[in-house]
This record gives C-alpha cells, structure tokens and sequence, in this order.
C-alpha cells in the first residue's frame, strides 16, 4: 500500500486549465473521496493519478517515486471504472485473471488469487459466466475483484456505484467501506454525491473549477466549511445563504436578512465580523421554528412543505428572502400556517460576500 | 411481448411481407437459373419455355475442368467401359476428352487454375486491406492526428471516381513496372480498392468500442500494443467480419481490371468465364457450372461469418 502525493499538478486541455496547483497527500491506508460537481477535475486528477491523462506540469510520487512520466502499467495502481469496463469476450475469471497475466504468473497461481478475490467478495458462483449475464452490482463486484486481485498500491475508483440504482448503491456503498477496512488499501473514490463521500471517506477532497476547495474529514467539512461552494455543495438539502447585515452592540446583535425584522444573537458570535459585506449561512437543521411566539423568534409564514417521511423541510419567508428549516414530520399543517423562525446562533456560518471564503472566529 | 397493432399497423406489415418476398424472388431468380442450368444436360440448356423438371447430371461439371473434342465415331466399348464415370458422361455427350498422345494425360480447361487464382488474390487481398484497415481506423479513432477530417475524406476520395476510368494509366504502369499478369499486380490493386472502404467501416466499429476497455487493460500493466491485441481485436471481430466479407465479394467478382491486367498467369475466373462463351458453340450449361462454382466461396464465407454479421455491437457489458 501506498502514499499517494500530488505537488503543484497543472493539467491543461488546449487553453482550458482544468487543474490549477493541486498540492495533496493521500496518507497510506487512507480512503480518501474526491467531491465536486461534473467537469470540476475530479476525475481528471484521478485519472492523472493512475496515469491515463498526462499532467502539463507538478509532479505525483507513489511512495516517494516521481511516477508522472511512467506508463499506467507501470504505477501498479487498479483503477475501477463508472463503466465497470469489464471484458465482454471473457468469462467473469478471465475478466479477474486478466491484470494477472499481464505479469505472467503460472496458472495454477492465477486460479488460486482468483478464486480467493471471488470468495472475499462473494462472487464465486458467478466465476464461469460472461459479463453480459450479471446484473449492475455483480459486474461491479467483479470490477472491484479485477482491481484488487494484483494488490495493487492504490485502489482509484471513478464514480463506482454511479451507474447503480439507489437501493443497490446504499448496499454497495456499505460492501466497499468493508473491503476498504479489510484490505487497508489505500483508495482514493470520485463522486458527485455527497452522501457517498460523506459515509466512505477518511476525509474528503472537495473540487470546483480545477481548485482543491478544502481537504478535511467529513465531519470538518460539513461543520466548518471552508466557503460558500463547499458549504452549498456539502448537505441536503441545501445550506440556506442569504445576505445579511449585523446591527447593534453590546450584549446582543441583530442579523438582519432580507429586510425583515433582525434575529437577535450574542454579540460573541459575529464579534469576529468587520462590516464588510457577509453572508449569512445556516443549515436546515439550525433554523428553529416554533408554533407560538418565543423571545429571539420572528414571526414568519410557510411558502412550501416538503414530507421526506422521517422529517419535514419546510420554506418559511423572511422578508424577501425564503429559509428552509428541517423540523419533525407533521410540524407544519401547509402552506400559508403562521410559525416564528429563529436561528440557532452556533451553528450560523458568515462567509464573505465578495469572495465566498468562510468568515470564522479565530477562537 | 403482445403489441396491439393498429389497422394501419397491419396493413403496413403486409405490404412490407410482400414487397420482401418481390425482392427475394428478383434476387434469387438468377442464382436459382444457374444453379439448375449447371446440372441440366446441354440439349436442355435453351429450351423454349424452360425445363423446370429434369434429371440432373454432372455433365456441365466434368466438361468444365476438362478440354474437349467432338467425337467424330462412336468410342470403343471396352474403352468406354474402362474409363471413369465423368469420362463416362463426356462420351455419353458425344464429346471426348483431349489427352496428351504420349503420357495419356488429361488437358485441363484452365478453369481451375483460374479459380486458384481468384482464391489467392482475394483472401490475400481480403487479409491485407482489414488488417491495414483497421490498424489505421484504431490509430484514427484513439489519437489524436492532426487534420485527421482531411485525412479521412482524403482516403475516401480514392472511392470518389469510377475505377475504370484509371485503367489504361494502371495497365500501362503495370506493364512498365512488370506487374502486368501477376498475382502481385492484382493483389496490390485489389487492397488498394477496398482499403479506403476498410478504414471508414472499421472507424466507425472501433468508434464503438469503449477507450475504457483499453484504460482497463493499460491500467492493469499491459502496453497498448497488447491492449489492441487482447481487447480490442476481440472487441472488434463482429467489424473485422463484416468488413472482410464486403472487402472478399469486392475482390472475388472485380471484372474490369481482371480482364485488362491479366492474360493467363495470374487470370481469374471472371474474365475466364464469359471468353468460354465464344469458343466454339456456347454451352450454356457447362458456363452454369463454372458460374455455380464461382458463387460457392462467397456464399460458404458469409455463411461462416453470418453470426458475426447479425450480431449486433451492443453484447457488452458496458454501463453508459
């Protein structure tokens, strides 16, 4: 297993910059998930990584080696693909024994590492049919087999589960985080779906526009999101953000949004705060509300409620701006209800509305 | 799965049935007048209306291969009966086979020889325009050449006129270089023709094989070279099938450039075929034969390679 180091990687396509300064180090054993939006160079850094695209500049190091100029075959890293890729003229064994034959081991080897891979990902039954025959999760678990049967340094996958349908990624999702901890392979995983990243990785590497946007352990990302991208990108549903103005000294403050009434906090949350333009971030999950009227809570009306079974999101207006708010099933009746919304004042993000970094306090 | 057709659904269908079995019926006439032609005794050849029931003989089969004369008295019974039974059938005619006075050997027609030919130069030519065909349509389709539009339309250009209009300049190089009546000569004409047709059918099977298959391979510590050779041949053979079946007819019927580019070494059936028309009275049956004969390897070579013709590029197992 390996450790994995990208230093200064530029990647151009023509005149489009698709890799901008991409400084990372994939610790040995590490899973870690690349997280962005399509065309954001996740999967071309991944794919830089095993060796199918050339960099323009920067250098990658396996365990230390420069390995930017060598050939694929020769990084000993297992790439997975959306596609699966498997080998239609070839049985599912021949499919696993394939990276085996590329280093010309004896036969009786080969059947032997196959039939071990097949048995640790339960798949030995399925040894003597064709690709064509499996369904969505098998071929990916033969995938998976062919990738991991040579021990390769690294394991790259490119959005593995993508082309499964939800039940079926739930499930493979769970099978990979177990063959990751069983195998203590170093993995790096790209998706777009931050479910995914959220529940596989040992920390995640969130992209945008070719830029590494912040690296840090799921639950960093999610609390302390790095800037607006990041914080709109990670979560479901969606951060609200909105304008705001911060009003008052003394003991208390007011944020206002969207010209309503201001919510009232502790002046030790938006101390840090200089003036400047700033939005205001808050998750679903940290806008109160309330059937009657409580100190700190405007009043507000519903626009939309949305019943996801174990929760509710429902829209509340304030002023001209619209807060989503999670709260428990059945809380409101529909639209047009009176409620009164607060904020809950920990767990308010600022970030700076000119260039979307995240405005945090230093204590 | 039970569809529910509509009236005009049904209508459709019906007339598309028939106009398949007008089309069959136009396409397989001829195929079925030389094939009954090639087993019908001479006398019955032209008949005014046509002979459909007969007793079929090998007569046109052994006159082919054979050189003949009339028979000017009737042969000697024990001759006739120590002859072999295609002999046999060549008395039976009135005719009887020339044979070198000395040694007693049989003179050959030459169609066989001219049938070894036509074999030789289309298999040959066949084998080299899809191997360089779909070399060049890989080397198209995953790197990137500069100008490659050009290029393509360039090497489909080659199709753009009709090629007999390049074949006194052909015949008259041909005889300068010494190519002129070689298998060479027609082998390299031949690959010429069908390589352009090559390239652009195969492009478009090799545009289908996923580059993820190669990745895989090229991941997985295999050089392009064997990624080509391990993955994508295999991936492409329904093409390389397709494509060599077309390359095959084009070459095995090519009539013109046979004609005027070989006299006797290197001729093939073609040009053969029709010149037996005006030696002597024509026997239309014994022509029959040497057409049947002809029609064989096209038929028996797609017959091989039906499944692979039928069979449709989507057996993978990509996901996209």
């Amino acid at each position: 297993m390996a450790r994995i180091e990208l230093t200064n990687v530029q990647k151009f396509f023509g005149a489009v910059q698709v890799l901008r300064d991409v400084n990372l180090v994939i610790e040995d054993g590490e899973f870690v998930v690349m997280l962005g939006q399509s065309g954001c160079g996740k999967t071309t850094t991944l794919r830089a990584i095993a060796g199918l695209e050339t960099i323009t500049s920067g250098t990658i190091t396996i365990d230390g080696k420069e390995v930017q100029n060598l050939k694929a075959a020769d990084r000993d890293i297992a790439f997975v693909f959306q596609s699966f890729s498997l080998y239609p003229h070839m049985t599912v064994e021949e499919n696993i024994a394939f990276p085996l034959r590329a280093v010309r081991s004896k036969q009786a080897e080969r059947e032997a590492e196959v039939k071990e891979v097949a048995r640790f990902l339960g798949i030995e039954q399925l040894l003597p049919r064709r690709p064509s025959a499996l369904s969505g999760g098998d071929m990916q678990r033969v995938a998976i087999g062919r990738a991991l049967v040579r021990r390769p340094k690294a394991l790259l996958m490119d959005e593995p589960i993508g082309a499964l349908d939800a039940k079926l990624r739930e499930q493979m999702r769970a099978e990979i985080k177990r063959l990751h901890i069983a195998r203590e392979s170093t993995s790096v995983y790209v998706t777009h779906d931050q479910v995914e990243a959220m529940s596989l990785a040992d920390r995640i590497v969130v992209m945008h526009d070719g830029l590494l946007q912040q690296v840090g352990a799921p639950e960093e990302v999610y609390l302390r999101p790095a800037n607006l991208f990041v914080a709109q990108f990670v979560g479901s549903p969606v951060m609200n953000v909105a304008d705001v103005t911060v009003e008052g000294e003394g003991t208390d403050a007011l944020l206002r949004i969207g010209g309503a009434n201001g919510f009232r906090v502790p002046s030790e949350t938006v101390s840090h705060l200089n003036g400047s333009p700033a939005k205001l971030g808050i998750r679903p999950e940290a806008v109160m509300l309330s059937h009657d009227a409580q100190d700190g809570y405007i009043e507000t009306e519903t626009t939309n409620v949305e019943p996801l079974g174990s929760h509710d999101i429902v829209d509340v207006r304030v002023g001209d701006e619209t807060l989503r708010a999670r709260c428990e099933s059945g809380f409101a009746g529909g639209e047009g209800q009176k409620l009164w919304v607060a904020l809950d004042p920990h767990r308010a993000h600022f970030f700076d509305a000119a260039s979307g970094n995240s405005l945090r306090r230093t204590a | 799965m039970a569809e529910v057709k509509t009236r005009g659904e049904v209508v459709l269908n019906r007339v598309a049935i028939v106009a398949v079995v007008v089309a069959l019926i136009v396409m397989l006439t001829p195929i079925y007048w030389i094939a009954s032609t090639a087993f019908k005794p001479r006398s019955l050849a032209t008949t005014v209306p046509p002979t459909v029931m007969f007793e079929p003989t090998l007569t046109p089969f052994a006159k082919l291969f054979t050189k003949r004369s009339q028979l000017r008295q009737p042969v000697e019974e024990d001759v006739y009966e120590a002859a072999p039974w295609w002999e046999k059938l060549i008395y039976d005619d009135g005719e009887q086979v020339v044979k070198n006075r000395k040694t007693g050997a049989i003179t050959s027609s030459g169609y066989w020889d001219r049938y070894k030919n036509s074999l030789i130069v289309s298999i040959i030519s066949t084998f080299l325009a899809v191997s360089m065909g779909t070399l060049t349509a890989y080397g198209f389709s995953r790197f990137k050449v500069k100008g490659e539009q050009d290029w393509l339309f360039f090497i489909l250009s080659t199709r753009m006129l009709p090629p007999v209009v390049v074949a006194i300049p052909m015949f008259l190089m041909y005889r300068t270089v010494g190519l002129h009546d070689t298998h060479l000569g027609l082998i390299i004409l031949y690959t010429a023709f069908n390589l352009s047709f090559a390239v652009w059918i195969m492009k478009g099977f090799v545009d289908e094989i996923p580059r993820e298959y190669e990745e895989a391979a090229l991941v997985d510590g295999y050089t392009r070279l064997q990624a080509f050779w391990k993955i994508v041949l295999p991936e492409a053979l329904t093409g390389i099938a397709a494509t060599a079946v077309f390359c095959f007819i084009i070459a095995w019927n090519e009539y013109a450039f046979a004609l005027m580019m070989t006299s006797r070494n290197a001729q093939t059936a073609p040009p053969y075929i029709p010149s037996q028309v005006g030696s002597g009275l024509p026997d239309w049956s014994v022509i029959a034969a040497g057409a049947f004969l002809f029609l064989l390897p096209v038929a028996i070579f797609t017959f091989l390679l039906r499944n692979h013709l039928l069979r449709g590029m989507s057996f993978g197992a990509i996901r996209k």
